[in-house]
């Protein structure tokens, strides 16, 4: 299912983008998972209450009872009722470096979750698809860690200092150029934290007077930039450019809420791949609206950046769009480059003015030496001019597992969200149960793997996140294609009747209610 | 903000009613228990009309409007914690779909359980008092309104 018809020739290549409907009987029996285990948890907490049960969870002493409660215990009701019993899935030790396989330390719970004893045996080369590892940079050895113990050696752990005061090395300088030219922009800067490139750096674009578009389903770091800027708020659905659309001729017409003057500045932010769907944005049509209505747009490649394009370059690249369209390019370092940070890229008057203004420039600590050198040396391997064909061949590879992975996952009748070119996976799992279950079976098999429930994803969404990587061999691929086969006929999560939904093709109402802040 | 969760939404307690399934789910949970009462010996079809429809509004009174707050914790900094479920259902608008379906699926409940009792005095004194409890908090004027101070804090 393509829609270069629908978009008059702004891709240039097919865009499969599909998320299957959930079908009614699994929603209707998810309902009923989710109301057992309610009434079952008011049970527990009413056999707790009247002390039938030991309560194992914190409790005021009995000298406190007569002031007013902390905490209202409600709000703990999901945690102690549901979390807790598959509290086994989330949080696992590891003893070796997560790549491609990783080695966890075993662990057994004699009193269901509330606590855990190590049995000292360690569980040796658990494949690994939990791990945002897309391009396998995360080893202990290679060229990547020579290079960074060399500079550790040199430099030291790091400056403790912000980039405007001590903290700004030639490293940091060499790293910013090199991002720039990796990314095709005229400047860039790095950041410490990849969270706090987000939230830090939005306050110092948009401020109050100004309005933000921003994806229902955006990384925390995004919302909470878009947040403490100050600017008006507003959400479209998911990827959806209707949606968008009619929210930006709704802002240019009526302006700002009471005043009805002109906004001072539209933002628009999206991410590259969103990491809960696995969908990539509709960055041409995105970019064709920016122009049409004359407002900036902010593209977020956390895990689109190494992961995407014929080079690695980004899904700017994968569209075989121009990065000048994109007025502030930002990215993370942790996910396909093995480090840790963030950078923004955009156009030298930008970045001057991040530099001055940012909070991560003025009162956060630059990113450390050997980090950084591991992310030129990355960077600098993904692009080839170490002289070999590493990085290709690692881009390549990539893309090959996400092509492999997806179409055998999708053979065997699971249902899988997301765009066909992603390498994140999501594998709908659905009801309550079986998303412990799932975690479970899957270490028993010897594959680790992520699951995730309400209220992280919609209430009848649940589903196991696969994170591809070029580290997998086909091999590594095989068996854990194996095993999911194995579990899903296990577990009857072969839902798939085949009947794809395509996002543009969903009927798009405006009954969805926002909390209106006053 | 909310760390660790794939979306942007505050409280996902407001969108759980309108979600795909629930209407479905929440007709055929009914249902069900109307078979159970039905299925017992004891009890003749008045008795298990009037039953059900008891039965449901006291569940729909305790879970829509006596229990506050959410189950989870919300980036909200607690401005639905004195809420009941149906004061944060789509963030306290008004006329919304799903509040029409559950104001009117009671109602339904109550003209079945009269035809079914035959308009019997007691049924019917049972049955309106329990469609009331389950009525009057639904209305926009109450929203908020805590009579006596019941079920304040």
């Amino acid at each position: 299912i393509n829609h270069i018809v629908h978009n008059g020739g702004l891709y240039k290549r097919p865009f499969n983008e599909a998320f299957e409907e959930t079908p009614m009987l699994v929603a209707v029996l998810t309902y009923v998972g989710y109301g057992v285990l309610t009434l079952f948890g008011y049970l527990r907490d009413f056999m707790r209450q009247w002390k039938i049960e030991k309560c194992q969870n914190a409790t005021e002493r009995e000298e406190q009872k007569d002031f007013v409660p902390l905490y209202q215990d409600f709000e703990n009701f999901y945690n102690r009722n549901l979390y807790m019993r598959i509290r086994d899935s989330w949080n696992r030790p590891i003893c070796s470096v997560p790549g491609a396989k990783v080695d966890m330390m075993e662990r057994v719970s004699h009193d269901y979750n509330w606590t855990f004893t190590y049995t000292g045996r360690v569980i040796k080369d658990i494949i690994n698809m939990g791990s945002y590892n897309y391009l396998g940079f995360a080893q202990k050895a290679g060229t990547c860690q020579k290079a960074a113990a060399k500079v550790l050696s040199h430099y030291g752990a790091g400056v403790c200092s912000t980039r405007q005061e001590m903290g700004n090395l030639d490293k940091h300088e060499e790293l910013e150029k090199l991002v720039a030219r990796f990314l095709g922009v005229e400047s860039a800067m790095a950041y410490g934290m990849g969270f706090a490139t987000n939230s830090m750096n939005i306050p110092a674009l948009v401020g109050k007077g100004c309005l933000i578009l921003s994806d229902e389903l955006n990384h925390a770091s995004l919302v909470l930039g878009a947040r403490l800027s100050g600017a008006t708020i507003r959400i479209f659905k998911h990827n959806n450019m209707q949606s968008l659309e009619k929210l930006l001729k709704d802002a240019i017409v009526h302006g700002q809420p009471r005043t009805r003057r002109p906004w001072k500045k539209i933002l628009i932010l999206v991410e590259g791949i969103y990491s809960m769907e696995g969908s990539i944005v509709r960055l041409p049509e995105v970019i064709a609206l920016k122009k049409k209505y004359k407002s900036y747009l902010y593209l977020d490649e956390a895990h689109s950046i190494g992961a995407l394009g014929p080079s690695g370059r980004g899904v700017v690249e994968y569209f075989g769009l121009s990065p000048e369209d994109v007025d502030v390019m930002m990215g993370t370092f942790t996910k396909s480059f093995g480090a840790a940070g963030g950078y923004i890229g955009g156009k030298k008057e930008l970045i001057d003015y991040l530099r001055t203004y940012s909070h991560s420039a003025v009162y956060a600590t630059s990113l450390s030496p050997p980090v950084v050198e591991q992310i030129i040396t990355s960077m600098k391997c993904i692009m080839g001019e170490d002289g070999t064909t590493v990085g290709k061949a690692r881009v390549q590879q990539l893309a090959e597992n996400t092509r492999y992975f997806r179409r055998r996952l999708k053979e065997m009748g699971f249902i899988i969200y997301g765009n066909e070119d992603s390498p994140v996976v999501p594998l709908m799992l659905y009801m309550p149960a079986k998303i412990g279950a799932f975690g479970r079976e899957m270490l028993k098999r010897n594959i680790g793997v992520v699951v995730v429930g309400f209220p992280a994803t919609p209430i009848i969404e649940s589903r196991a996140r696969f994170c591809l990587s070029a580290a997998h061999t086909k091999e590594m691929l095989d068996t854990a294609l194996k095993e999911i086969n194995e579990v899903g006929d296990l577990l009857q999560l072969k839902y798939s009747r085949h009947r794809l939904v395509p996002l543009l093709d969903r009927p798009f109402d405006e009954t969805t209610y926002e909390e209106t802040e006053d | 903000m909310n760390v660790g969760v794939a979306h942007s939404e505050v409280n996902p307690n407001t969108r759980v009613m309108s979600s795909r399934g629930m209407w479905l789910t929440y007709a055929l949970g009914v249902g069900m228990l109307h078979i159970v009462l039905l299925s017992i010996p004891f009890f003749s079809v008045p008795v298990a009309w009037t039953l059900t429809n008891v039965i449901h509004n006291l569940g729909m009174y305790v879970f829509l409007h006596a229990v506050k707050g959410t189950p989870f914790e919300t980036p909200d900094q607690g401005k639905a914690r004195l809420l009941t479920h149906w004061e944060q259902l789509d963030y306290g608008v008004q006329f919304t779909s799903s509040r029409k379906f559950f104001t009117i699926s009671p109602i339904i409940l109550y003209f079945l359980a009269s035809f079914y009792t035959k308009y019997d005095p007691t049924h019917f004194i049972l049955n309106t008092t329990s469609l009331l409890t389950v009525l009057i908090p639904k209305l926009p004027q109450l929203h908020g309104v805590r009579i006596f101070g019941i079920n304040k804090y």
